[in-house]
């Protein structure tokens, strides 16, 4: 149904098409736009993804500083908890400022020592996670001049994660975008050699439509409004896979991995879901490939016909 | 209607398939186009048709000098031109009445402009029941029969006929001619046909342009 709307909305009024529907070099073209469409479409999805959640890291990680306390012998570890607290509490642009209980502590080092272990004997660092209200207006080198007083306390921004993220983030945006280039190239190369294929078997309609005086132009637009319905056809096709696809990702992600294994991807990757602007990027894939292949077809077959007249 | 002046043809640096034509076809003339093969039938067809040009010489079509003619000139002079082929080549994907109605819509015309004049030329022709077969299922009288209301749908000023009887009976041959000659008389088409069939050259008075190892004579 689709293809016949397709088709339909390609054809120049009610008359059959000039060029056949179903030649073979059409097919082949087919499946090849579907399988580039889908590429580029996963590509850009991926791209999205990778740049949405490295946003809302950067952003979550930006809101956040920790100050640590060490253990420093002659020092009272509950009275600089105290002062630190105060002191960041009283920072401008701070929103508040929370000293991790001992049993939240251990909890974060029990990945490395195992559950179980008494850990009220030995005197671990202590951690105060800082809200900030704006990260812009937050007056953190006050509050660094002012931990100085305190032995044993500094203060980690997170600074080096962040631009560590925004690095990697910004390598994997610019692979995806120079793949999504190099797809694009192949796109147009395997059009360029598709049409020219086409144009070589369909010879006996492009002669007989010169000698019945039409113009160069006129065979062009009859190639050109195929070739574009095999252009929306695939784009479509590989547009809707590529949206299968992640819904299937999203599903696998859920119900094959274990639920802590679920979390951490989900907290590394978000849901899996491409959101309004990962969805309108891979819709857009449609008529991008369309434009693409009605484009590089029309400007081959009017080469294809200079050159056979 | 068609002036020829010196005319010398050769494809690249190769012999003169066609030399020194010199010749005048009047307006509304039917002529046959003889000569054994390979004596340049299909060369001199072609030339006629704009589809070559001609190595020397000056050919002058309705009233053009074709050699100072521009790529848009010639494609509007080509449309005068009608072309019958000894193989058809007729669109085996379309109907017969999309075949005929072709040219038609090379120049734009909407179908519910064209559809009535085609199939008035297909009742003419004998193919009014026959519009919506393919021709794959047509004899090869009816294909001819198409063949040639495709080269007059757009009623050309000139029609080209190459050995348009070379894939049928004598009979069928015969009544192709009269096809001719009636488009010919009734429509004042001049008309240019190939043929190397003796038969028809005797059953048909019409005057004869004899290509013989590139050279032509006109016997009236």
């Amino acid at each position: 149904m689709i293809k016949q709307l397709l088709a339909r909305f390609t054809r120049r009024g009610a008359a059959a098409p000039i060029v056949p529907e179903h030649s073979v070099a059409g097919r082949t073209l087919l499946l090849l736009i579907t399988i580039m469409s889908f590429l580029s479409a996963v590509t850009l999805g991926g791209v999205v993804l990778v740049q949405k959640s490295a946003i809302a890291w950067s952003a979550d990680v930006g809101r956040e500083m920790t100050i640590q306390i060490r253990p420093v012998e002659g020092e009272v570890m509950d009275s600089n908890l105290r002062t630190a607290v105060t002191l960041a509490q009283t920072t401008p642009g701070v929103a508040g400022a929370r000293a991790l209980t001992v049993e939240e502590s251990q909890a974060l080092l029990e990945p490395w020592l195992g559950a179980g272990l008494d850990l009220s004997a030995i005197e671990i660092p202590r951690l105060i996670v800082v809200q900030l209200a704006d990260p812009v207006d937050a007056d953190i080198e006050q509050l660094q001049r002012n931990l100085q007083a305190i032995k044993g306390a500094s203060l980690d921004t997170h600074a080096a994660w962040r631009q560590q993220l925004n690095t990697m983030a910004g390598t994997v945006v610019v692979s995806g975008l120079l793949v999504l280039g190099l797809i694009g190239v192949a796109t147009v190369l395997a059009i360029i050699f598709a049409t020219r294929g086409a144009m070589a078997s369909n010879r006996e309609i492009v002669d007989v439509l010169h000698f019945i005086g039409a113009s160069n132009k006129f065979i062009a637009g009859e190639f050109q409004g195929r070739f574009l319905s095999i252009g929306l056809q695939g784009g479509f096709l590989g547009a809707l896979l590529c949206a299968l696809f992640f819904a299937l990702i999203s599903m696998a992600a859920g119900s094959v991995l274990p639920s802590e294994a679920t979390t951490q991807v989900g907290f590394i990757f978000g849901a899996f879901v491409l959101g309004i602007d990962g969805t309108i990027g891979v819709a857009l894939v449609v008529p991008a490939i369309a434009a693409l292949t009605a484009i590089t077809s029309r400007l081959t077959v009017r080469r294809y016909l200079s050159e056979a007249s | 209607m068609i002036e020829f002046s010196d005319v010398g043809l050769r494809y690249g640096n190769g012999p003169e398939i066609l030399r020194d034509l010199t010749f005048s076809i009047e307006p509304g003339s039917f002529h046959f186009l003889t000569g054994p093969s390979g004596s340049g039938k299909t060369s001199l067809l072609r030339l006629l048709l704009l589809a070559l040009k001609p190595s020397r010489g000056k050919v002058t079509m309705l009233n053009e000098d074709v050699g100072k003619l521009d790529r848009d000139s010639l494609l509007q002079m080509r449309r005068h031109i009608g072309i019958v082929f000894q193989e058809f080549r007729l669109l085996d994907h379309l109907t017969t009445f999309e075949n005929v109605a072709l040219p038609l819509r090379v120049l734009g015309q909407p179908e519910s402009e064209y559809r009535p004049n085609v199939t008035e030329l297909l009742e003419w022709v004998g193919l009014g029941e026959r519009m919506h077969a393919l021709p794959t299922v047509l004899s090869g009288g009816e294909k001819q029969r198409a063949a040639i209301a495709r080269a007059v749908i757009a009623r050309p000023k000139i029609l080209l006929a190459d050995e348009p009887t070379g894939n049928v009976d004598p009979d069928l041959s015969s009544r192709l001619v009269h096809l001719f000659a009636e488009l010919n008389r009734t429509l004042g088409m001049t008309i240019i046909l190939a043929t190397h069939e003796l038969p028809l050259l005797e059953r048909f008075s019409y005057p004869r342009m004899v290509l013989n190892k590139g050279a032509l004579t006109i016997h009236d």
